[in-house]
């Protein structure tokens, strides 16, 4: 058994609401996990839950990523052990140059790792690289984070951020909403050159249709707070041909 | 020492070099009281302890004054300790249109020319703390910069507020030629100075088509007093900028007035005020349009943490005959701490019909969904506020053209959040 994510009987609750009832969860080293429901399941909560967001009452029997007590750790902590979380309403702020801001994040995890700042050229050369990767026009990266920017435009700077945080496991919340098809094949395209044996993916998602261009290991399917069925990607595809309530009818079935 | 004379009589033997010193010593010593709490400028602001106390007045020998420059700024330095001129430290290269002199070392025409100017654009009749400083000053700085002269680097005028319970009032007097091009810096920096009170005026004169910056900076020490006034007067097509800095200082209390006395003008001021501890820092402007065809704008951002309080006071007046006046002004603060408190006011007494005036405040505090963001990229708490705080503060930082002063107020943000990430 690998301990790069092991989530067993999560919960949260947000002023008073159980919004997670329980979810059990197990991702290795170069898997892609895709987690999909209908709205107001829980996704965005579990996506923010793992990433340590302050609102929520979390509880659960383990949470641990690489080996470590992830709830104990403060939002910064887990991006610097690895975790690296697209959201799904990027926010935006005036003032603070993207790449300053990057290069800030960056040399916060390279001294948690022990290491030097990173040197002016090789940070120059690994933004070329990594705005190639997701088509991102250098006048973007050089902006305010996010401020101004199209919705698609702010779907490839976090790929972008991505990339450039080289995390070991990426959670992408609905990363696909609001992307027109040519955005959605750069996103996808951009993770999928972002995959390797050591890290993984959690794809969080309303519709099939990202799957198409990212196909994942595992497809999970949440409804009210659990993870109510598991699969492959044949999974996926089966809710996009029947939709959700056939798997909402055969759990209040049970 | 509840009395105003005992208050007064501590500096009475202190010798008045100018006619102005001597009325203006009058005028305090009858019917001028100091402000209250109870006048409504004041309402926020005690400074009854200031004008209470007992000081004393010694110049202590300073071996440099590195600590006191702007890092890698490069000025003509002009060097007052407690108020008394130093040789020593200041430049005395001429520069090509321009004449900087001590007041007290002025002489013949240099001097005549000097009075002709001296008090005679702020209010030392009705203002207590202007009327104190025009009493006792003991020297001050005056500058004139000689008509089409363009300065080709600022001249900083470093005063060092030096030792306990000093009592220093500072003057300058600033004349800025025809169609002249000038930057100042009025630098306040402090040494071992608990107890002490700065009392600065600066006047500030722009003739027709001139172009005068004025960056005040306030470092006086986090234990000393200091109330400022700058009046600025602006001639004909002239252009003015006052950028105020305030970053320590126990209590500090800022007057900026500008009186356009001229047709198409433009009044720039800027402020940001870094507070923490129990700081206390009011910033009261008055912009006074007189005629027509004239431009103010205002921003001021303040940064507050800790118990610290902060006043902002704007007031523009547009007379009846100033029509096509712009005039804006907004202030914008941002509290760190739940115990920091800020009052603001912006005012706006219009009485010409043809004008476009706006003014605004807001409180606020760092935004929570912008720092879960910088902190999900691996930014500790610290480094994202900071982040946000510099993004706040940017568009007034942006004011200062100097490459090196900018960095070194740039640089009081990086020092208030350093050290707070583990």
């Amino acid at each position: 058994m690998s301990d790069f994510l092991r989530v067993k009987n999560l919960r949260a609750s947000i002023e008073g609401n159980q919004i997670l009832k329980g979810i059990d969860l197990e991702v290795n080293p170069g898997e892609v996990h895709a987690i999909m429901g209908p709205n107001g399941s829980g996704k965005s909560t579990l996506s923010s839950v793992l990433a340590g967001r302050e609102d929520y009452e979390v509880e659960a029997d383990e949470v641990t990523f690489l080996g470590k007590e992830l709830l104990e750790m403060a939002p910064e902590e887990r991006a610097r052990e690895g975790l690296f979380l697209a959201f799904q309403y990027p926010v935006e702020i005036p003032g603070v140059s993207n790449i300053n801001f990057l290069k800030a994040a960056i040399n916060a995890k390279r001294h948690h790792q022990g290491l030097a700042d990173i040197t002016a050229k090789d940070f120059m050369v690994m933004v070329k690289e990594k705005q190639a990767l997701v088509e991102l026009k250098q006048s973007l990266a050089n902006r305010s984070v996010n401020e101004g920017f199209s919705g698609g435009e702010k779907k490839r700077n976090e790929i972008f951020q991505m990339a450039m945080l080289e995390p070991r496991l990426g959670i992408l919340d609905e990363t696909d909403s609001g992307l027109d098809i040519d955005a959605l094949k750069i996103v996808a395209n951009g993770v999928n050159k972002l995959k390797s044996k050591d890290n993984s993916f959690i794809l969080i998602t309303h519709y099939q249709r990202l799957l198409n261009y990212i196909v994942p290991d595992f497809v999970h399917v949440l409804y009210n707070g659990k993870i109510v069925k598991s699969g492959d990607k044949s999974l996926a595809l089966e809710l996009e041909e029947k939709g959700y309530d056939w798997i909402i009818n055969e759990v209040e079935a049970v | 020492m509840a009395n105003k004379l005992d208050f007064l009589k501590q500096f009475d033997q202190l010798t008045a070099l100018f006619p102005v010193q001597g009325n203006a010593r009058a005028v305090i010593h009858n019917g001028l009281d100091f402000p209250t709490t109870r006048d409504e400028y004041w309402k926020y602001t005690r400074v009854t302890s200031l004008v209470e106390s007992e000081y004393v007045r010694n110049v202590p020998n300073i071996d440099s004054i590195d600590a006191f420059r702007v890092p890698g700024l490069d000025a003509q330095y002009l060097v007052f300790v407690n108020g008394e001129y130093s040789k020593k430290f200041s430049d005395t290269e001429h520069i090509e249109g321009v004449e900087v002199t001590s007041m007290r070392l002025a002489e013949g025409e240099r001097k005549q020319q000097m009075l002709q100017h001296l008090d005679q654009y702020i209010d030392s009749e009705t203002q207590a703390f202007h009327a104190l400083n025009t009493s006792y000053f003991l020297d001050g700085s005056f500058i004139t910069v000689e008509k089409n002269t363009s300065l080709s680097k600022p001249i900083c005028i470093l005063n060092i507020c030096a030792g306990k319970r000093q009592a220093n009032n500072i003057r300058n007097l600033i004349v800025v030629g025809e169609m002249a091009k000038a930057e100042f810096i009025s630098l306040h920096e402090g040494h071992e100075n608990e107890g002490s009170f700065t009392n600065a005026v600066t006047e500030l004169k722009v003739e027709q088509g001139g172009d005068a910056s004025l960056y005040l900076i306030q470092n006086d020490g986090p234990e000393s007093a200091h109330i400022n006034a700058i009046q600025v007067v602006q001639e004909k097509d002239s252009q003015s900028k006052v950028v105020t800095i305030t970053r320590t200082g126990k209590l500090v209390r800022n007057n900026l007035n500008f009186t356009v006395a001229g047709q198409g003008c433009e009044s720039n001021m800027y402020g940001v005020y870094f507070t923490s501890d129990k700081q206390h820092v009011d910033n009261h402007t008055y912009v006074d349009h007189l005629v027509p065809n004239c431009n103010s704008n205002e921003l001021y951002k303040g940064v507050m943490s800790d118990r610290s309080t902060g006043v902002f006071n704007g007031k523009i007046m547009v007379h009846r005959d100033a029509q096509q006046t712009n005039a804006f002004q907004s202030n914008q603060n941002i509290l760190l701490s739940e115990r920091a408190t800020i009052n603001t006011k912006p005012e706006l007494e219009i009485y010409a019909d043809d004008v476009k005036c706006s003014h605004g405040c807001t409180i606020g505090q760092l935004d929570e969904e912008a720092m879960f963001y910088l902190q999900t990229r691996g930014l500790g708490k610290a480094a994202a506020a900071k982040l946000l705080v510099q993004a706040f503060s940017g568009d007034v930082t942006a004011q200062i053209t100097n490459d090196a002063l900018r960095d070194m107020v740039e640089g009081f943000l990086h020092q208030k959040f350093e050290d707070q990430d583990a």
